[in-house]
């Protein structure tokens, strides 16, 4: 079973008079341990998706299911508490609180938990993240890629089963990417499905699948591998793959 | 330390984030030591000055003193020994019941010529009197009592001699300022043993009681028993006076400690105005708390506890400051610093601690609960 799923998801902005439909339908599921890329050119609904997808935002119409629970509607409370159970999240900007030390940082989504092993735990994703001897240093003393490294090991803390990143390469460079990426595959052996929107091609050698979405409609379901993908994808492009329905291209085989 | 941030997780957060920006923070916790301290210290101001004023005023709001009433004949009237234990009954026997005898007498201080000068003659003058030197006779039989300024003009001492009425007689003790009998100070009494006189008959009776409310009572049956048939004595007693005193004080402590309130007021909006910039700075770090699981109510905790530790930092510190002021003041003004330990001061000091906090935490809630209730997506939106 999907272990996180959008059912006919559309979302609408209402700015000024105007009302932007922003997703314009999607259905999506996600396995788990699946390793997903969500791309698209900038303004194709990709961030609306992944705020869909982690909670942050109620969709216009359709479904959002969490382990085939409806989660739509659901009060913010229960959103939040939901959000801390299944969902990891990594940003591009890595977003660590700077006054607290690394170890600090991974522990902060159990800061109210009373839970006596956090601490244990923090430093083990810490150790894992070949971070044993940075514990106890504060955001500015670290490299790019060893924040983003502290960030993935504050999203695994509270054990989720879905990892959100968003542009989780973007403020690195190639080699730290590629490094961050084996992280990523890694997470998925132990079964957490991880969602990456990305702009960066290099994202695509280490899925198992990519999703393209173009102007709030999704293209295709292409393998990573074997197919050298367009950087700004047409609808044509997108058509290639999900041959009848290329423009209302909702479906998934 | 570490039991505090395992128990309050929130405060950890608070105190980096403060540590974060830290002249801004300084600055807010000025506001508030400002605040303390302004209302701690004009509160013990007031303090002072009326305890500075009831010592001066001694006791007067205690006593009630019975006189004859003035009638038209030339007899100088007297009261009796009978109407002294009248006096005695209703006044009961809480309250030291004191007849004093009244008149002028020959006195020679060092030698000089001898003046006529009013005396006291007091039976037993330890009920209404204290020494500042020398010790008040338990049975005052010989002897004579000065106040203070006389003492001073005369360069007398316990064991000095004078001449009262023609005979030597010698000081056993200089009466301490502040007390006062019926309507004379005294600074210039001169106290002899009532066998002194040789008639019958006192000129008035002080009666004092345990507090002014009492003495109002008194007062209030002594008029009613003794001038049932006629007015026969007049009753007097600053009861009135002594609370009207109180009572202007309370209105002026008030006055004084709201106006040391609208600097804490101050200080609370500039609390305001850090933790606002605080929220709208760290808008998406809250995004990003809300976004990995922290409740509403969790980040309101971290902003609240901000505000509060803010508050409780300078808080303790006006807290403190407001103690040296204390002492400051009290040694100039009453000429001991020691009296700042009274523990209506620390009622101040704690008063205007809490009120600092509490400034805060109301201070706090606005920025709090912004924060709190921002929606994550759109915190996260850069």
């Amino acid at each position: 079973m999907a272990v996180i799923e959008t059912r006919n998801a559309v979302k609408r902005y209402r700015t000024g008079g105007e009302t932007l439909e922003a997703l314009k339908g999607i259905d999506f599921a996600v396995e788990p341990g699946e390793f997903v890329s969500i791309m698209g050119p900038s303004g194709s609904g990709k961030t609306t998706l992944l705020n869909l997808l982690g909670l942050l935002d109620d969709p216009s119409e359709g479904q959002v299911l969490l382990d085939g629970e409806d989660v739509t509607g659901l009060t913010d409370s229960e959103q939040t508490a939901a959000r801390k159970r299944t969902i990891g999240f990594v940003f591009q900007n890595f977003y660590l609180i700077p006054t607290l030390t690394a170890k600090e940082n991974v522990e902060v989504p159990a800061l109210f938990d009373h839970d006596p092993s956090v601490e244990e735990r923090s430093v083990d994703l810490l150790e894992r993240m070949g971070l044993g001897d940075r514990l106890d240093h504060k955001p500015d003393e670290l490299s790019g890629g060893q924040k983003q490294r502290v960030a993935i090991a504050r999203s695994l803390i509270n054990e989720p089963r879905v990892l959100l990143a968003d542009e989780p390469t973007g403020n690195l460079d190639r080699d730290t990417g590629r490094k961050i990426l084996d992280e990523f595959v890694d997470i998925t052996e132990r079964d957490v499905a991880v969602i990456a929107v990305t702009h960066d091609e290099l994202v695509n050698e280490y899925v198992d699948r990519t999703v393209r979405l173009v102007d709030g409609l999704m293209g295709e379901d292409a393998p990573a591998t074997g197919r050298s993908p367009d950087p700004t994808p047409s609808p044509e492009a997108d058509a290639v793959g999900s041959t009848d329905d290329g423009l209302t291209g909702s479906d998934r085989p | 330390m570490r039991w505090l941030r395992r128990r309050f997780p929130a405060l950890l957060m608070a105190r980096r984030n403060i540590g974060r920006t830290k002249v801004r923070s300084v600055l807010a916790a000025l506001g508030i030591v400002i605040g303390v301290i302004a209302i701690a210290s004009l509160g013990m101001f007031g303090l002072t000055l009326r305890y500075q004023i009831t010592e001066n005023l001694g006791d007067i709001g205690n006593q009630v003193t019975v006189q004859p009433a003035e009638d038209n004949s030339a007899v100088f009237r007297t009261i009796s020994e009978r109407e002294v234990r009248e006096v005695r009954r209703i006044a009961g026997s809480s309250a030291s019941v004191v007849p004093i005898q009244q008149m002028s007498l020959p006195i020679s201080f060092d030698r000089g010529p001898p003046s006529g000068r009013f005396v006291l003659g007091v039976e037993s003058p330890g009920t209404v009197y204290e020494a500042r030197a020398g010790t008040i006779p338990e049975n005052f039989r010989s002897g004579v009592l000065v106040g203070a300024t006389i003492a001073e003009e005369n360069d007398l001492n316990p064991g000095s001699s004078i001449l009262v009425n023609g005979s030597t007689t010698r000081v056993r003790a200089v009466l301490a300022p502040g007390d006062s009998v019926g309507f004379l100070q005294s600074e210039s009494a001169i106290v002899v043993p009532s066998t002194t006189f040789d008639r019958r008959g006192y000129s008035e009776v002080v009666i004092e009681t345990e507090n002014s409310q009492t003495a109002n009572e008194t007062a209030m049956a002594l008029r009613e028993e003794l001038n049932q048939r006629r007015d026969r004595f007049s009753v007097s007693d600053n009861s009135q006076i002594a609370d009207q005193i109180g009572q202007t004080f309370q209105a002026l402590n008030l006055f004084l400690i709201g106006i040391g309130s609208i600097s804490l007021l101050v200080a609370g909006v500039s609390i305001l105005n850090v933790m606002l910039m605080s929220t709208v700075e760290r808008r998406q770090e809250i995004g990003v708390l809300r976004a990995v699981g922290f409740q509403k109510l969790d980040v309101l905790k971290i902003m609240l506890s901000e505000a509060v530790l803010l508050g409780i930092v300078g808080g303790l510190i006006g807290a403190g400051f407001s103690i040296l002021a204390g002492m400051v003041l009290n040694h100039y003004v009453i000429g001991d610093a020691t009296l700042v330990l009274r523990p209506g001061n620390f009622l101040y000091i704690g008063l205007a601690f809490a009120f600092g906090v509490g400034t805060s935490l109301l201070s706090g809630l606005y920025p709090a609960w912004k924060a709190a209730n921002e929606r994550p997506v759109e915190a996260l939106r850069s």
